[in-house]
């Protein structure tokens, strides 16, 4: 029962950065009709800007982190402008810009790799002090990234469900062509959802990095098959059923940790990941990609 | 039916169109007028061009040679967004609802184009139009009946008064009686309340009374038009639309 408790409280840290993350992945696939395969190395070199902000420029960890918030954000618009699009403009068939991504990935990643090298870093910063509830220990760095979730988490809600933006972002989502008729400038709102979500991304990346404590180039690589399993899970574009997905695969994956070796915890994802594509391909709301 | 929607129409006007996709022309060299207060209607078989005509219109369909006008300006290939702003509603045949989002929120997207405070008022004067939305306001639009899913799709476009509607075969997949109720109340209601109506009609008849003007479409070309009264006494007219084995009412 202890380890199962442990291992909880290890799944709700996972599932408030995988939440974050999930949750702008989503984002960008519902309106912009990309699977980012990238996200993973935008998030990893989000992490390093932060690093290199609270390391060589002595910021405090929290503050460096809006250097990678801007960094996530400023990468993403980027991407999508100079590479996503043009590939979309010749109206290639969708697995030429999984290709693309893919590829963005690999020169994010290993680009990355050959500027910082292959040491591992880690942010100078405290955990601060052990917490203990109901047989679950957190620090309370651990704390401030589930609080950091929450409020991201309503953040989003209150965009979509009650701003003009988020509603222009959903009609955009479910039908493009109709929210032109409408007057809404489609293009204005893809380029704004690439920064939004793309600031999603570095702040995921910064509190995955803060959680994981060390961390080097690679790191996140295989973070996008958490992405992938929480998104099908919780249906692809559907931003809700990527916060539950995010804190379905977090819990499932560490509590499993804490019974098995926990080097099987992406291989745990990835086959949540294949029943969910093979038995319930949109999600255990059963929707097609909507926002 | 009531609600403040009158308007000042304008007129849409296409001169010599042509329009496709990927370069191929499917409507060819089409001139079509609609004016304020009036209904002008497009009849046809499936795949004579009408939806391609209504959507090259409003923006959505490249045109390929020609031109289209609302008033005094030339609206040939402008963005969709841009053809909103000028007051040109457009109603597409299928998928003209964001199904996803709730009546309110669909009917808030039709009003984007208002100042904000505008909106709430807006949104009163359709309802008054179409009272049985006022019920379903917090409902999926996804959720709707075909009928209540179309009365959601005018309201859309009605929250920025436009001066000039376009609708695409409003009444496809209505009950009879629901698809009659929506040309002859309200779809002539628009014109009378001053805005221009340009109809896209599958059922001949029924078009034919609610139109000050029809236009018979075949292989993406205008082949007959006139009157009401003097297309239905057309042998040609009533030989495929109203009689026969091709009978489309």
């Amino acid at each position: 029962m202890s380890v199962f408790l442990s291992s909880l409280g290890f799944g709700l840290i996972t599932a408030a950065v995988l939440a974050i993350a999930t949750v702008g992945f989503t984002m960008q696939f519902a309106v912009t009709n990309v699977l980012n395969l990238a996200y993973g190395s935008v998030m990893i070199n989000s992490a390093f800007v932060t690093y290199y902000l609270n390391l060589h420029a002595h910021l405090n960890a929290w503050v460096a982190m809006i250097g990678g918030v801007v960094t996530g954000s400023v990468a993403s618009y980027l991407i999508n402008r100079c590479i996503f699009t043009p590939f979309q403009r010749r109206n290639l068939p969708p697995i030429t810009i999984v290709i693309v991504a893919l590829g963005v990935d690999l020169c994010g990643t290993f680009g990355l790799q050959a500027i910082v090298g292959g040491s591992y870093f880690n942010y100078r910063q405290s955990p601060g002090r052990q917490w203990h509830f109901w047989g679950m220990y957190f620090s309370t760095l651990q704390l401030t990234i589930i609080g950091i979730a929450v409020v991201v988490l309503a953040l989003v809600h209150w965009l979509l469900k009650y701003t003009r933006l988020g509603k222009a972002m959903r009609a955009t989502s479910a039908n493009m062509n109709l929210a032109r008729n409408s007057g809404v400038r489609t293009q204005m709102v893809i380029s704004t959802t690439w920064i939004i979500s793309g600031a999603l991304c570095g702040l995921a990346g910064t509190v995955f990095a803060m959680d994981t404590g060390v961390f080097d180039a690679t790191s996140a690589q295989l973070y996008i098959v958490l992405l992938l399993s929480a998104m099908f899970l919780g249906g692809p574009g559907e931003p809700y059923g990527a916060m539950l997905g995010a804190v379905t695969i977090g819990v499932a994956t560490e509590v499993s940790a804490g019974f098995i070796n926990p080097q099987y915890k992406e291989v745990i994802a990835f086959v949540v990941l294949l029943g969910m594509l093979m038995f319930r391909p949109y999600g255990i709301f059963g929707k097609e990609k909507t926002l | 039916m009531s609600g403040d929607l009158s308007t000042a129409g304008q007129i849409l006007r296409a001169t010599g169109l042509s329009a496709g996709y990927d370069g191929r022309a499917i409507v060819h060299d089409v001139s079509v007028e609609a004016t304020p207060g009036k209904v002008v209607s497009i009849v046809g078989p499936n795949g004579s061009g009408k939806s391609t005509l209504l959507k090259s219109l409003v923006g959505v369909v490249p045109v390929l040679g020609g031109s289209v006008s609302v008033g005094d300006t030339d609206i040939t290939n402008m963005t969709p967004e841009r053809v909103a702003t000028l007051g040109v509603g457009y109603v597409p045949q299928i998928d003209d609802v964001f199904p996803p989002l709730t009546v309110k929120e669909n009917l808030d997207i039709g009003g984007y184009l208002l100042p904000r405070h505008e909106v709430a008022a807006r949104i009163d004067s359709v309802l008054e139009f179409f009272p049985r939305l006022k019920s379903m306001m917090s409902r999926r639009a996804g959720k709707l009946s075909g009928g209540e899913r179309k009365m959601l799709a005018m309201g859309r476009v009605l929250m920025l008064r436009p001066s000039v509607l376009v609708l695409d075969e409003p009444t496809a997949n209505l009950a009879p009686l629901v698809a009659t109720q929506l040309l002859e109340e309200y779809i002539r209601g628009f014109a009378e309340k001053g805005s221009t109506v340009l109809l896209v009609e599958q059922r001949a008849k029924a078009a034919l009374r609610v139109s000050d003007w029809t236009c018979v479409l075949g292989g993406g070309r205008i082949v007959l038009q006139g009157p009401p009264s003097e297309l239905e006494n057309n042998p040609m007219f009533v030989e495929s639309f109203l009689g026969g084995g091709a009978s489309r009412r």
